[in-house]
Order: C-alpha cells, then structure tokens, then sequence
C-alpha cells in the first residue's frame, strides 16, 4: 500500500485500470416505457400514450376471476399486459383496468418423458428456458429473443428461426383461460376457440397457463453464406427441401452501396448431438455490439462500413457450434435506442416464398438506397419463414411465407409520422400486391382498408368476438383502432 | 498588485470548486445511468485525484509548477461539461475523461497549493467565503448547472492566463 501510494506511476496505472472497468461497465440507456396510473401508459415505443383507470398486478386465479366478473356487471374494460413490446397500444385502453401479468410467471412442470412444459402465462421464455435446459429440452417455436412473455407472444402468434415445427400455435398442446364471463377453461389443441386465443390479442380472455410442446436441445453447426438477393429465393428452397437443417434465418443489406442486393443466410445444420450441459448464453459485447448499430443508423458510408463488419462477423461464426437454446436466446440490449424526437419502430410483411424475388424488385424501385438525410430510415432486414398456419383466425400465413422484419426510425413531429405512415402504407400495398401481408402487433401505420384485405377472416373474428364478449370487457387500442 | 493577484488566485479556484460542485455533482448525476456508475466516476476522480497530488509532491524543481496549464486544464474540463447536450449517447464516457482530467489536475493543484504561504490563511477565508456565496446562490433559483459550471470553466481559464502574463511580466 505504502508502495502505491509513494510512486505517481503506480497511481497512473491504476487510474488506467479503473477507467476501463468503468468504461466496460457503462450501461446502456434503456426506452423508459411501461404501465403508470398516475402518468401515460405506453407500450414499448412509447407512440401511444394513454390514461389507464388502474393496475392490478396478478396475484391469483379467484382475484382474476373476481375483477372480470366485477367488469361485466359494472361495464368496465380490461386489457392485458406481459412485457409490452407489441407496439400498437396492445396491452391497454383509455381508462380501462390493466391487468399486470408479469406476476404470474410460474413454470409449473417440466414433464421430460412427454417433453412438455406447464408455464403461467406471465414467465418469460428465459424463465421457460431455464426451467427445461437442465433437462436436456427446448422450445419448438420461439422468436429469436427471449424476453418475452408466454402469453405475449401466443396472443400475437409470434415466429422465429424454427423452420420445421411451423407456427408457434401447433404446439400450444393446452390452455387455462379465463374467459370474458370470468369463467376458467381448458381448451385443448383442435379446439375451435383455440384459434381465436392464439393470436387474437388479448380479446378472447387471459391466457393463465399453457401447456407447450418441447423437443431435444440438440446442438447445431452454424453454416453462412453471402448471395444476391436475386438468387435467395431458390436458396431457401433448397434449405427447406434440406433435412439436415433445423432453423435458419437471413438479413439483407440495406446499406447505400449493396441496397437489398446483397443478403446473407444463416443456418442451423443438424449434428445429432444433444445437449444438457451447455449454459444458456448470456448477452456480450453489448457495448460493441451496439455502438457498431448506432454507426449503421446513421446511415451513408458509416452504413456500409456496418454491413461489412457483419460480413466479418459471419465469416467468425461459420463451423461454430451452438445449442437450440441459445439459438432462441439472441441479445436485445444492443438495439436500444433513445435518441430524443425519434423512435424506432418495427414493421413486419408476408410474402409468398415463391414471391419473394419480384418483391424485392419492386421494393427496390420503391425504397431510396441512401437514407442518410431521410427522416423515416431503415435499419435492418431480417427475413424469417413464416410456416402455413392453419390453426389462427388473423392469420398472416396462409401459405408458406417469407417474413420481413424491418427496423425503421423517424420522427415524432406530426409531419414526420405522417410522412412515415405514408410511407409504410405505400410499403404495404407493395406487399398486398405480391399476395402478401403485414403483422399486427406493431404501430397501427395501415389503413382498416389494408387491414381487412390482409386479413380476409376479419369479419369471423370480429363476430366471435362479440358473440363470446357481449359487453367488450376485453378490449384494447388495436380493437379499437381496426375492429370496432 | 501583481503579488496581490498571485495570492488570491489559488483562494478563488479553492472557493469556485466549492460553489461549482453541487452544480457538477447534478450534471453527473444527470449523465450517469445508474447509481453505480455515479459512485464509480466518483472513485475515478479520487485515484486521480491521488496520482495528481503525487505527481507534485514527486516533483524535483517545483519552482517549474506550471500552475498555469493547470488552471487552463480545469477550466477546459468545465467549459466542455457546458458544450455537451445532456441526451447525448457518449456523455457517460466523456464525463470519465473529465473525471480523470479533473481529479489529477485538481490533486496537483492542491499538492502546490499547501506548499504556498498563504495556503493557512486561504483555508479560514475559504470557508467564510463559500458560506456566503453559497447563500447568496440559494436566492437564483432558475438557472442551468451548465451556465454556472461554463462561468467557472472561463474564470479558471482567466486566472491562468493572468498568472501566466504575471510569469511573463516578472521574467
């Protein structure tokens, strides 16, 4: 100590090595969004404000039960909350009850011989993954991240990069639900109701628990390969013809100089090993991973250089090894953005897999290259398969689709969201044009006129709703914006 | 006067990082993310502070005390705190760089300054000083930390070019 003390090079160095753990150590700013009483509720993007009357956080079945019976007889509305990444003001209405469910996050049985698990509707698919991973088990469908929750993800039939198990409806095998009576019921798979829990938003009752369909954590080969946009149609069809991989998923560029010319397809190749020991990963390199994003979103050159060192970062990962699990464990924190007067939305279109060349054709007439200057920017592209669901009432597949998941940013000036809805109105004719559709879980930017060519089961959905919630106690912004 | 001048120098810089403070402490706070990280810049400037203060007292000539650059250094440190907007993404890594410039300069600052004849009589009108003009700041109520930090960033930058023509003037 002595030493240290008497030496000023000594000091330095420490000093030194103090500056890097701090600098290592600095967090990333998070989007403040979230259920609030006394403020706005808002969802993730924070683009729909809006005044609840109260929260109740889920504690138990009989209480749940209670405040809907309550909300029949005193005409109140109710909507549901998980994590709140829809983005479409999903999860409340004006002066209406939240329920809260994060609470209510219990993974009640992990059944390894029929490879299922019983989970409360309010855990995340972390919490799920922790529970099976000890067992050797994994999720069949799941997006790519896993802070979602259960009944989050099931009201919004949500997909991922499983290209084998097609949509993550088929393997919901049952459900605990609290109807808009305040009754509690068990549907099974095959259930006409089903297909109306699955992917209906939150308007057909609280999803309490489900029982899901798990399989082997099999550890996979990671295989990239850059193409032409042009030549990625036929690629993943000799993916899906291909047994040996399990999942798969692929980016465009939508950077100035290779604008939706270039992409690059990620797959998940079979090696017949299973995995029980392999720890779930956890997020790294957040820091660089998200200063690397934040040089691409600001568009030109700095774009380019982004694209590139993605390809870089591809060819590192080529041969490497990766368990199912952490393949649907991917980082968010990275994508965090919080740049004052902007937002960063998502936007998701279907299109036949047999489509996907002329559109992109088409996009490319349509999308300027270089969005430097541009108020309304693109981010990212991911494209991922979408499987013909036969089970959802709003069903966006209802053939085999190819996803595009599009990270866009604009303004918050009223000419600016103006601007943007027009322009994702224009993005999504495109679309319509091409046999395709668009996801609803985000900001309401299309028409009801879209909306209803997109989803052509509309008018079934929307009287099965009425007829098993007479008095619209479940009932929220994306009700209120396209079915009422 | 020059000698005047010399002499009340070090007392207004003692007396200014005083007042600046609180108002520093909430741009900090402003720009850390987290309590933790708060703590940390802290700690930062303290182990700089402490290589500053050594780096003088292991000084051989320390007539050469280029006290000067040292006021101009601090005041640069300020005046950048009032340049950088408060929302933007890398303000936490240029607060760490300012809490290393600050720390080491104001250890070797206060490493010069006990050495100086008038340090024991600066301490009981430092005290004394503050106290009023503490109270005397709790009376302007609407007014950014960034105006008051930017007015000590150009004072500390006016004494050292003061003490800087006093060193020419008497070379």
């Amino acid at each position: 100590m002595k030493r240290i003390v008497k030496s000023p090079w000594i000091l330095c160095f420490l000093v030194l090595i103090i500056v890097i753990l701090v600098a290592f150590n600095i967090p990333i700013e998070k989007r403040k969004y979230g259920l609030a009483q006394s403020g706005m509720t808002t969802d993730y993007t924070g683009l729909l404000p809006e005044h609840v009357d109260r929260v109740v956080k889920a504690t138990n079945r009989t209480d749940l039960q209670n405040i809907v019976k309550q909300a029949n007889l005193e005409g109140k509305h109710i909507s549901i909350a998980g994590l709140q990444h829809s983005q479409g003001g999903h999860t409340y209405y004006k002066d209406g009850i939240v329920i809260d469910m994060r609470t209510f996050n219990k993974v009640m049985e992990v059944n390894k011989q029929e490879k299922t698990v019983r989970v409360e509707a309010g855990a995340s698919w972390e919490d799920v993954q922790k529970a099976v991973q000890p067992y050797g088990l994994a999720l069949k469908v799941t997006q790519s991240q896993s802070i979602f929750t259960i009944g989050g993800s099931l009201s919004v039939n949500a997909h991922g990069r499983d290209i084998r198990f097609g949509p993550m409806a088929d393997m919901v095998k049952e459900i605990t639900l609290l109807t808009p009576k305040g009754d509690i019921k068990t549907i099974r798979k095959n259930d006409a109701l089903m297909g109306y829990v699955l992917g209906g938003y939150g308007l057909f009752g609280v999803i309490l628990d489900v029982t899901l369909d798990l399989t082997d954590n099999e550890l996979y080969t990671i295989h990239t390969n850059k193409m032409k946009t042009s030549e990625y149609e036929s690629y993943f069809k000799d993916v899906q013809s291909n047994a040996e991989i399990a999942m798969h998923y692929a980016r465009v560029s939508v950077a100035p100089s290779s604008f939706l010319d270039e992409m690059y397809a990620i797959d998940y190749y079979k090696t017949g090993k299973y995995d029980q020991k392999t720890k779930l990963k956890e997020e790294s390199f957040v820091h660089l991973t998200k200063y690397s994003l934040d040089m691409g979103r600001q568009g030109g050159f700095l774009e380019d250089l982004f694209w590139n060192t993605q390809n870089l970062y591809m060819k590192q990962i080529e041969n490497s090894q990766i368990t199912r699990n952490n393949v649907m464990r991917s980082e968010s924190t990275f994508m965090e953005f919080t740049k004052p007067g902007k937002v960063e939305v998502l936007q998701e279109f279907f299109v036949p897999v047999g489509e996907y060349g002329e559109y992109m054709k088409d996009l490319k007439q349509f999308l300027p290259a270089n969005d430097a200057d541009d108020d309304f920017k693109i981010h990212n592209i991911t494209i991922r398969y979408a499987a013909k669901d036969k089970t959802t009432s709003l069903n966006y597949a209802k053939e085999d689709m190819l996803g595009l998941v599009i990270l866009i940013q604009h303004g918050l000036q009223e000419d600016d969201v103006q601007n943007a809805k027009k322009m994702i109105q224009k993005w999504t004719d495109i679309t319509l044009t091409h046999g395709g559709t668009y996801y609803l879980p985000y900001y309401p930017y299309q028409t009801k006129e879209q909306f209803k060519e997109s989803y052509t089961n509309w008018k079934d959905f929307k009287d099965e709703k009425q007829k098993l919630d007479p008095n619209e106690v479940f009932i929220n912004n994306f009700y209120q914006n396209y079915l009422k | 006067m020059k000698r005047k001048w010399n002499r009340l120098i070090p007392l207004i810089i003692t007396v200014g990082q005083v007042v600046v403070f609180p108002y520093y402490v909430i741009w900090l706070k402003g720009v850390s993310l987290t309590f933790t990280l708060f703590a940390w810049l802290f700690a930062t400037h303290s182990f700089s502070a402490a290589w500053g203060y050594r780096t003088f007292q292991t000084k051989k000539n320390k007539q050469k005390s280029h006290i000067s650059f040292v006021y101009f250094g601090m005041g640069c440190a300020y005046l950048v705190v009032g340049q950088f907007n408060i929302e933007m993404d890398l303000l936490p890594y240029i607060a760490l760089i300012l809490q290393v410039l600050l720390g080491f300069l104001q250890g070797y600052f206060r490493a010069w300054h006990v050495e100086q004849d008038s340090y024991h009589l600066h301490a009981v009108n430092h005290y004394i000083l503050v106290g009023w003009i503490m109270i005397s700041l709790s009376f302007i109520k609407i007014i950014s930390p960034v105006v008051i930090i930017s007015m000590f960033g150009w004072l500390l930058c006016g004494c050292g070019l003061l003490k800087m023509l006093g060193k020419n003037v008497s070379n």
